[in-house]
């Protein structure tokens, strides 16, 4: 069976802009979404809390799915972040007090459950553990601010440039404001 | 991302892949994400099918080049 990998995810994409069956359209996008759903997933859930989360991602993969053949982009960056951004707007739009809530951050037994959910697949040993009780001290030790921006920058993945755009900041100030939260973060732990 | 001592941008990334599969194993297989995309797929190529039909018969060309034919004398 071919898997596709993220390196395919733009040969999917340029694909399906010139795709005119709907069976082969079906197709292209089943394997597009097999991709970046997970991903889309955990942006949602981060930004929304649980109870309209499901709904929310549902909405988000419609938006996506409908656009997708607008996307103008060649890179496997510029699809992210062309995403990222509708992912944005239809938060924004349709589940604005929710959105606005900002999700709290998530308590340190919370994470913990979530990971020893993955321990069946990829046991953990005790070097991961120690690591892993590292990464959800620095993330828990924040300040809520520091935190969304962390967790943003590295549980999900957004660069600087996006959060800038989602935060409506400059680029810099973005950068010296995580490098801050992390410094903080470890003197915390430490 | 930044560039964080090793330790840091470990236990992070490790945090972060098992934290992705973990919302993954937890919510099943996206069957239901699937069937979203699939509907939303089918409903644009019906609109872009529609759209197509409705579009008004475009009439020939006035050309410059062709001049009325004069009148019958």
């Amino acid at each position: 069976m071919w898997l596709n990998t993220m390196d395919d995810l733009i040969k999917l994409v340029r694909t399906y802009r010139f795709a005119a069956g709907l069976s082969e359209r079906i197709r292209l996008a089943e394997d597009i979404f097999r991709l970046i759903e997970p991903d889309l997933r955990l942006f949602v859930f981060s930004k929304i809390s649980n109870d309209s989360a499901q709904d929310a991602l549902q909405e988000v993969l419609k938006a996506v799915a409908t656009s997708l053949k607008q996307f103008k982009g060649n890179t496997e960056k510029e699809f992210w972040a062309w995403c990222y951004r509708i992912s944005r707007n239809k938060l924004s739009d349709h589940y604005r007090q929710q959105y606005a809530e900002r999700v709290q951050p998530v308590a340190p037994e919370e994470l913990w459950r979530m990971m020893e959910l993955t321990a069946q697949d990829a046991p953990i040993t005790a070097q991961t553990r120690h690591d892993l009780d590292y990464a959800i001290k620095l993330l828990t030790a924040s300040k809520p601010e520091c935190y969304d921006l962390l967790w943003n920058h590295y549980v999900i993945g957004l660069d600087y440039a996006e959060l800038a755009e989602e935060r409506n900041q400059n680029y810099d100030a973005v950068r010296m404001k995580i490098g801050r939260c992390l410094d903080e973060a470890k003197s915390l732990v430490s | 991302m930044a560039e964080l001592p090793q330790k840091e941008q470990l236990a992070l990334h490790e945090f972060s892949v098992r934290y992705r599969a973990a919302l993954t194993n937890e919510h099943g297989t996206p069957e239901q994400s699937l069937d979203t995309v699939r509907d939303a797929v089918r409903e644009q190529y019906e609109q872009e099918r529609a759209d197509q039909r409705s579009q008004p018969i475009q009439p020939p060309s006035q050309s410059k080049e062709r001049e009325p034919d004069a009148p019958e004398a």
